[in-house]
């Protein structure tokens, strides 16, 4: 089984912070991870081939440094990474990210006969990315899945949607996005880790590998603006309360109970 | 000059840290209070390559270079300081010697499964009369046909509880003035050798640390590292690296002690601020962070010669110093910082300050290293 991972280089998420002029995340002096949900991924990834054979490609579109978590995916078990990278690629959207990982997969030879990325980023979090490449790769979608089965020429995957277990049969190829109840990404043997940054390559593209034009990519590509961006001011509030350990017990437990924490019925159960 | 360690080097650390914080910083605790180290963390670590840091793959191992082994000890010890020592041991002053002065057979025999984490490695030098004092060594190898009958008492082994083959140091001539030392790969089982009960240490706990007792131990000529004489030669380098090492164990400490220490002054309110408001916990603070960053500077740049090919022998010594007393620093003043509650065992910084205390003394004591410093600067 073909499979192609995709995965994103985020923001350690601590230290997210916002440029709000720029409107974009600062990456400068914050290390850069792999969006933990394409580690359950790739987990899933490596344990279908596993069972089934195959290969694993991992795909990333992003800035030269984004070569640090396609190495760190080989050394999780990827067989071979591509970077997708080219100044022309810079303020892409959703769409325009879509778009270019969507036109790699479709230069790949074989085609694949499954594309997993995760649900979500845990910097943007559009969870557009995984259903935009189906789309424009006309392949059958499932997101958000917990289950993988391979049966035969397809797959029986399920997930957990509004408190129901919905279970799916698709045809390959298709494409999935995962949950993180799907899998729990292994440890790294530190040799792994090694040989992944001395002696294994990464595979360029860049926008002309690509056959793509300026206008399709990046900015240019991008069907929205962020027109604004402003840190939406902390809801939390604290409140002080003094006064006998007695009776700052009971305002905790009428403040839980208004709160519908605590159910008045089992108060004294 | 380029300061900042490798993309390679960075993701080893999240690597080793999301594993320590995992596996680790759960039993370190209860390592700690019953004296013991669980096998399923060794196994896992053997998995991981844990036991063959820096010894190439074709021998079992991970194949890292200095800076990265410089790395993963720290990370180690920052969850738990009784299993960074057992990695440090292992891997700089037993499976490293024998990768470097090791035959092909010494390798393939003891190196690989040692590498793979199958079979723990120790080294021992010290005696009861010869700590500081090498030249005092009392164990004795007297050649027998084909090999070589062992007596004497080794003390302080750490993983010596768990341990399956040992460098043992002992003394190869009886007549002339000068003692020459040479090494012997001992196996655990090799009948004559004999361990003690575990001490009961004041940190490092988790350790077992022992005596092993050897009274005529067989041991084949094979199993001789090096050739006969170069004991000291071998121990002295095997040291060097190992400085490395502990000043990283230090750094590792240190840090564990910084992290929890800054979190707690944000927390603990008196006078109705948080202590961290205070001018002199702030001092407490820079200082100790301050430190703790030269500590690291040291220790990496020990590593970083080593990798080079440099010779480390004077900044292994000043990391090794620097770095164990800076440990020492932060826990004592951390604990302080933590009030009455530092001095309970509900805050993981009084097992800190008793696990930063050894890195004082082995490896060579702060005074020992303070000799080889001055040695370096011409001193007699
Ligand atoms: C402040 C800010 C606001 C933004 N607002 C918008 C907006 O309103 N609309 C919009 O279209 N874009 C917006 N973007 C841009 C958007 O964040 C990027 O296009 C981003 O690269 C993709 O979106 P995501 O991270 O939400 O991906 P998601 O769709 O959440 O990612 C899901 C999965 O897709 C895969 N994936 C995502 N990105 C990549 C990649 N680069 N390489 C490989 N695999 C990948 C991964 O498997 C990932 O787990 C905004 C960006 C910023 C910084
Ligand atoms: C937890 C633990 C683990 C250990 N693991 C090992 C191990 O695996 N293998 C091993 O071989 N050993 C090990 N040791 C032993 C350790 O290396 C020795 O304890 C250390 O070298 C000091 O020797 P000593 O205890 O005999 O002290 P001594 O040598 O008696 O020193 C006592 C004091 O005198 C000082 N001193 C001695 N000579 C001088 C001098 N010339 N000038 C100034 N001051 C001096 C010392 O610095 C020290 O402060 C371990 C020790 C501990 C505590």
């Amino acid at each position: 089984m073909d499979i192609i991972v995709c995965i994103k280089q985020v923001p350690d998420v601590p230290n997210i912070r916002l440029d709000e002029h720029r409107m974009t995340i600062i990456r400068e002096g914050v290390e850069g991870i792999i969006n933990p949900l394409d580690c359950v991924a790739l987990e899933a990834a490596v344990n279908l081939r596993e069972r089934q054979g195959g290969r694993i490609t991992v795909l990333s579109m992003g800035p030269p440094q984004s070569e640090e978590a396609l190495r760190e995916a080989l050394a999780f078990g990827a067989d071979q990474a591509i970077l997708l990278t080219d100044p022309a690629f810079a303020g892409a959207d959703t769409l325009a990210t879509s778009h270019v990982l969507a036109t790699a997969i479709s230069m790949l030879k074989p085609f694949p006969d499954l594309v997993i990325c995760g649900r979500q980023t845990i910097d943007s979090d559009t969870g557009h990315v995984g259903p935009q490449i189906a789309e424009e790769l006309d392949l059958p979608q499932v997101c958000g899945v917990n289950e993988i089965h391979p049966q035969g020429d397809s797959l029986v995957v399920k997930r957990l949607y509004d408190g129901f277990q919905d279970t799916f049969r698709v045809n390959t190829p298709a494409l999935l996005t995962v949950s993180q109840d799907l899998s729990s990404p292994h440890h790294i043997p530190l040799g792994d880790l090694e040989r992944a940054f001395s002696d294994r390559e990464i595979i360029r593209w860049a926008i002309k590998d690509l056959n793509l034009k300026p206008e399709e990519v990046g900015l240019g590509g991008s069907a929205t603006r962020v027109w604004k961006l402003r840190k939406a001011a902390s809801k939390r509030r604290g409140e002080i309360v003094t006064g006998s350990t007695q009776s700052l017990v009971e305002h905790v437990i009428r403040k839980l109970e208004a709160l519908s924490i605590l159910d008045e019925e089992s108060g004294n159960g | 000059m380029y300061l900042e360690p490798s993309m390679k080097q960075m993701v080893i650390r999240r690597t080793v840290r999301k594993f320590a914080e995992e596996r680790l910083s759960p039993v370190a605790v209860e390592m700690d209070a019953t004296g013991t180290f669980p096998s399923e963390i060794i196994r896992e670590m053997a998995k991981l390559q844990y036991f063959g840091l820096e010894i190439p793959a074709h021998y079992g191992g991970a194949g890292l270079d200095a800076v990265s082994y410089a790395i993963v000890i720290e990370e180690i010890s920052r969850s738990c300081a009784a299993v960074g020592l057992c990695i440090c041991v292992h891997n700089s002053v037993s499976a490293n010697p024998i990768y470097e002065f090791g035959t092909e057979g010494q390798r393939k025999t003891f190196l690989v499964p040692m590498a793979e984490g199958q079979a723990i490695g120790t080294f021992c030098l010290t005696e009861p009369n010869a700590g500081s004092d090498v030249s005092s060594l009392g164990t004795i190898a007297i050649r027998d046909g084909n090999g070589y009958v062992l007596n004497g008492n080794k003390v302080f082994v750490t993983n010596g509880g768990m341990s399956s083959v040992n460098l043992i140091f002992a003394v190869t001539n009886t007549t002339g003035k000068q003692k020459r030392y040479s090494v012997f790969i001992v196996e655990s089982e090799r009948k004559g050798l004999e361990k003690g009960p575990n001490e009961e240490l004041m940190g490092m706990r988790g350790n077992p640390v022992c005596p092993i007792a050897l009274n005529d131990c067989h041991v084949p000529v094979e199993n001789r590292l090096g050739g006969e004489g170069q004991g000291l030669k071998i121990a002295l380098s095997s040291l060097v690296d190992g400085r490395i090492g502990i000043a990283s164990q230090a750094l590792g400490i240190a840090q564990a002690s910084l992290d929890v220490s800054l979190e707690y002054a944000k927390e603990r309110y008196q006078f109705g601020k948080p202590l961290s408001e205070f001018g002199a916990i702030q001092n407490y603070l820079v200082n100790l962070v301050t430190r703790v960053e030269g500590a690291r500077l040291l220790t990496y740049r020990s590593a970083y010669l080593k990798d080079q090919g440099l010779a480390h022998t004077k900044e292994a010594a000043m990391a090794k110093l620097y770095a164990s007393e800076v440990a020492v620093d932060v826990t004592r003043v951390g604990l302080q910082i933590h009030g009455g509650y530092g001095y309970t065992k509900a805050y993981p910084i009084e097992r800190y300050y008793r696990d930063a205390k050894a890195c004082e003394i082995y490896e060579g004591t702060s005074e020992i290293q303070r000799l080889v410093i001055a040695r370096s600067l011409g001193y007699g």
